[in-house]
């Protein structure tokens, strides 16, 4: 395998990109990842904080210190992952990572990975998904995503500009992706639009280092209206407009605990902005 | 004078009658409490050593010229190999050997569980060794899969048969019974994920194979290494000097030792065999599962006149039916007790000894249900313990027991649960439980010692021990330097070799303490006693310091040498142990924060407390885990192990260790060797997840039943709480007008 550390954006040609390689590296090494070219894209993805700009390449740690953030950002960034984690992994690899579903990470022949079938559906689906749970059951696991997603936060790729929200889509038949990025495409600055309060709430089962069993994200933009997105409840970073939404989950039968969590965490981050 | 006698031995909670010849032990035990050096708290000698990288453990030793080893494990839950053909593995690059089943010992045609050892390879590196695995063609004949114990215990595939245990009249003492309380507890499979994985380097010098390896049993090793490989057990030398965790997962070879010899064997050079973190996962052994559905009855007046238990353990496909039932014959004075155990055989991995195997389980349901029936008689928890005390173990006298003392420590703790209610708000309701311990740990003959000492003054004590990370080096070393009556910093432990020094105990059932402590400090007293004598032959005063007698020794070395005693005849070794806990329970996340636990334990004489107080808050965090987060998952279809990895089995981390408050009665065991301690490693883990239970109960009305008390778990115990509150308030409320 050979390891490239291109300087500039015009040296990219192909091959696997990763940047902290926290999710890279245990990837590769159990296979589901392969690759013959490894591309370090420390040397091309912009880092730091600059006004409403944050580059796709700062990382969590430096943005968990970072007072010039949305709360809910900093919030998200804190518990997220171990402190030796948040100082490797970047914002940008953080909202690309590929979903906790133990079937899809022990290599299950799964829908994501292209099968027929969502083994978690009719099998051990705990830390499952409560909505658009029907082609796959995989929960999102960035906090980081639910907290953008509530921001309205943009992004913009070495290709085009769009809402960080774009950046995700159900998979379904005809294409198994959990995002819309297009091969070769390369996560460069995520910018914040002009906020009010925002807030991030997360329920674990353990104090740290856990993924979101439900993350509520909300922010209160210009107009004065509360945005809320969840991390952990469906396949992708989930919008619902209020707590009465959940009252449309669909969860499974050991997934239902979540609909109840959810509704208190959002209750409580909506009175927390209040 | 040695003798030979018949005793009974345990390990872990198991009992086997064997022969052994024991040394008497003229000793007279040192006065109760604070000694010289014994009874004072001490660093840990190897504290420095291990935090600066300089401590050699298995995972860290290179020896020239080896070869990695990679073992090809079963996909399947069950299944045969049809056939299989190692030659695509052979052709790769840097692989040197490769085995199938029945090369070595634990590599099987027929796989039982999910993880299961069929063939190795070895080669020059082990991305090498991997990759020839995945290379390795073979054709499965895939076998009937039964995972639910249920099922099994219902089909009597079981792993042994059922163990009863019964006294006195059951069914007439629930008649008669003022309440009767019962209920389903349900433990979930844990796992030990020992930071330093299961390994073994193998090497062939001549006829004698040295083995270096992470475990609990040097001399366990030696012997099932010898016997499996039919060599005279001077031909096989174990080392291990320093091991990163087993909690009874590392008291056997297992197959990676066997692969590594063999493999060794075939290449003529030495072949390390160590389990990935997966591995780890799926075929080091765990706690298994359980089922417990217990009832028991009591009179108005708070006395506990029957219990009974039927226990289904997930055992596995191999392994033992360790004794979930026993806290609940053991604890309480109580006459009349049934039990039935099952031992259900799954296509699971097999079940190992983890800390306390059985008891911890076990007093999850027995404490929970006592709670439960302090409740309905409205009886204090602590009171309706304190009623029901047992004065003997069925009969038989305990060696010591200390248990009201750790109750009468234990009510300062109990106290505070008023105030900590009546800091509950409308969200965060907070409350107090308690839980009771007990366990074996009393260790046993035979065990030995040497002790050195040169005319510099120094000491060295030399035993084919482990110190498996519980400070033993340090307590050896305080034990010696009391007895000796020099600095402990003039004391060295020389252990973990084999061919380095005399037999030496298992590092399990809570034993090192109590097994080895003895024979260290009859070591150290046979040393003293000839210093002593050479002072007479100087004439110098009998309060001369020992550095002075023997400086004039120069090259002469004076050797102690000493044994474990025997354990007091016809008396029941036991520790005993209680847990105040303090939670608070978010009522509409059920998130549970166990915010502070004092831990009161009666071991005997505390030889460090620093040590000991380390014991009890490892105990008490692992435990947090057990009860809390950690629970190992399988595919319900396929029976595959679905929680391979740290981010997905959930240990706990130091962000939830709450203050743990350690508190020891240190009091001799009159009856139990020249040392009276008893083992500490065990007891802090037993009773800490009734207490949390217990405690979630106290704080929230909600009863839970299942471990671990997932948020899932406490949401449905806090609705069915509060659906219980809601039907006694229509029942109580006045008649509608």
């Amino acid at each position: 395998m050979e390891l490239l550390r291109p300087s500039s954006l015009e040296e990219l040609d192909g091959g696997l990109l990763l940047h902290g390689g926290t999710e890279v590296v245990p990837l590769l090494r159990e296979g589901l990842l392969e690759t013959e070219r490894l591309v370090d894209v420390r040397g091309v993805v912009p880092r730091g904080v600059d006004g409403a700009v944050i580059g796709a390449g700062t990382t969590l740690a430096e943005l968990e210190v970072e007072p010039a953030i949305p709360d809910a950002l900093r919030e998200a960034c804190r518990l997220a992952a171990s402190p030796q984690l948040r100082s490797m992994g970047s914002l940008g690899g953080n909202l690309l990572q590929a979903t906790r579903c133990w079937y899809w990470r022990l290599g299950y022949d799964c829908r994501l990975h292209g099968g027929d079938r969502c083994h978690a559906r009719d099998g051990e689906h705990r830390e499952h998904a409560i909505f658009a749970n029907e082609f796959c059951a995989s929960a999102h696991p960035s906090d980081v995503a639910a907290a953008l997603v509530a921001l309205g936060a943009r992004v913009r790729t070495n290709q085009r500009e769009l809402a960080v929200e774009e950046l995700y889509r159900l998979p379904d038949e005809g294409n198994r992706s959990t995002t819309t990025l297009e091969s070769g495409e390369l996560l460069l600055e995520i910018e914040l639009p002009p906020a009010g309060a925002s807030v991030y709430l997360k329920a674990m089962d353990r104090k740290r280092w856990a993924f979101p069993q439900v993350g509520v994200a909300v922010a209160r933009h210009e107009d004065g209206s509360p945005r809320i997105a969840l991390a952990g409840v469906a396949p992708i970073p989930w919008r619902i407009e209020g707590v009465d939404d959940l009252d449309a989950a669909t969860p499974l039968p050991r997934t239902e605990w979540k609909v109840p969590l959810a509704r208190a965490l959002v209750r409580r981050a909506l009175a927390a902005l209040a | 004078m040695a003798r030979l006698i018949r005793t009974e031995k345990e390990v872990e909670g198991r009992f086997e009658e064997v022969w052994i010849v024991v040394e008497e032990d003229p000793l007279e035990q040192w006065p109760e409490g604070p000694l010289e050096v014994v009874g004072r708290p001490a660093p840990r000698k190897d504290g420095p050593e291990r935090v600066r990288g300089e401590a050699r453990y298995t995972a860290d030793l290179r020896l020239p010229g080896m070869l990695q080893a990679a073992v090809l494990r079963s996909p399947h839950a069950h299944a045969k190999v049809r056939r299989i053909d190692l030659a695509p593995a052979l052709a790769l690059p840097g692989v040197r050997a490769a085995i199938g089943p029945g090369e070595a010992h634990g590599l099987e045609e027929e796989a039982g569980f999910a993880g299961a050892a069929v063939a190795a390879v070895a080669a020059d590196t082990f991305a090498q060794a991997r990759a020839a695995v995945k290379a390795i063609d073979v054709e499965w004949e895939e076998l009937e899969v039964v995972l639910d114990p249920d099922d099994a215990v219902k089909r009597e595939q079981l792993t042994a048969e059922p163990r009863t245990y019964e006294r006195g009249d059951v069914d007439k003492a629930f008649a008669d019974a003022d309440v009767v309380v019962e209920g389903t507890y349900r433990t979930q499979t844990v796992l030990h994920n020992s930071m330093e994985t299961h390994q073994a380097i193998c090497e062939w010098q001549g006829d004698t194979l040295h083995v270096y390896i992470s475990t609990q049993f040097i001399w366990g090793i030696r012997q099932a290494v010898a016997q499996t490989l039919d060599l005279p057990e001077d031909k096989v030398r174990v080392v291990c000097e320093f091991m990163g965790g087993g909690f009874g997962s590392k008291n056997g070879p297992d197959e990676y030792t066997f692969v590594a010899a063999e493999l060794a064997k075939r290449t003529g050079r030495p072949v390390r065999c160590a389990l990935t973190r997966r591995e780890e996962n799926t075929s080091a052994g765990n706690r298994n599962a359980t089922i417990q559905r217990l009832r028991a009855g009591a009179r108005g007046d708070g006395t506990i006149v029957a219990f009974e238990g039927e226990f289904r353990n997930s055992v596995g496909w191999s392994g033992w039916n360790a004794s979930t039932e026993g806290p609940m014959r053991m604890l309480y004075d109580c006459e009349n007790v049934r039990s039935v155990t099952y031992g259900a055989k799954l296509n699971t991995p097999p079940m190992k000894a983890f800390r306390a195997p059985g008891f911890v389980e076990g007093t999850f349901g027995l404490e929970c249900l006592v709670d439960e029936l302090a409740a309905k008689l409205d009886v204090d928890p602590l009171e309706l313990r304190r009623r029901n005390y047992a004065a003997s173990n069925e009969g038989t006298p305990f060696s010591s027991k200390n248990l009201e003392d750790c109750y009468r420590m234990a009510e300062p703790h109990w106290e505070r649960r008023h105030e900590v209610r009546s800091r509950s708000d409308a969200v965060w309701k907070r409350g107090v439980g308690m839980a009771s311990q007990i366990w074996y740990g009393g260790g046993g003959p035979p065990s030995y010692a040497w002790v050195r000492l040169g005319s510099d003054g120094r000491a060295t004590v030399i035993t084919a021990m482990q110190d498996i990370g519980t400070g033993t080096r340090t307590a050896m070393a305080q034990i010696a330097a009391e007895e000796l009556g020099i600095p402990l910093e003039h004391v060295d432990v020389a252990l973990g070799d084999s061919a380095r020094g005399p037999y030496a105990s298992i590092s399990a059932g809570s034993s090192t303490l109590p097994s080895m402590g003895p024979a260290v400090r009859a070591a150290a007293a046979d040393a003293r006693e000839q210093v002593e004598d050479i002072a007479e032959q100087r004439g110098l005063p009998a309060d001369t310091p020992l550095q002075e007698i023997v400086a004039v020794l120069e090259e002469s070395q004076i050797l102690g040498k000493g044994a474990r005693g025997p354990n007091p005849t016809g008396m029941s070794v036991l520790t005993f142990g209680v847990h105040v806990v303090e939670v608070a329970v978010d009522v509409e996340t059920g998130e549970v924060n166990v915010e502070r636990v004092a831990a009161i334990h009666d071991v005997g004489r505390i030889v460090n407390p620093l040590g000991a107080s380390s014991q009890v808050e490892g105990g008490v965090i692992q435990g947090i885990g057990h009860t809390l987060s950690e629970e190992r998952l399988l595919d319900p279809e396929s029976g595959r192990i679905l929680t391979t990895s740290l981010d997905s089995y959930r240990m706990p981390t130091i962000a939830d260790v709450p203050e743990i408050i350690c508190e020891f009665v240190d009091r001799p065991d009159e009856h139990l060797t020249n040392l009276g301690s008893k083992g500490l490693g065990e007891p802090p883990i037993v009773p800490i997840a009734a207490a949390i239970a217990n405690a979630i109960r106290d704080a929230t009305g909600a009863e839970v039943h299942e471990l671990p008390i997932s948020r899932e778990e406490m949401l449905r115990a806090l609705r069915e709480a509060e659906e219980r509150a809601r039907e006694k308030e229509k029942r109580g409320a006045p008649a509608a007008v």
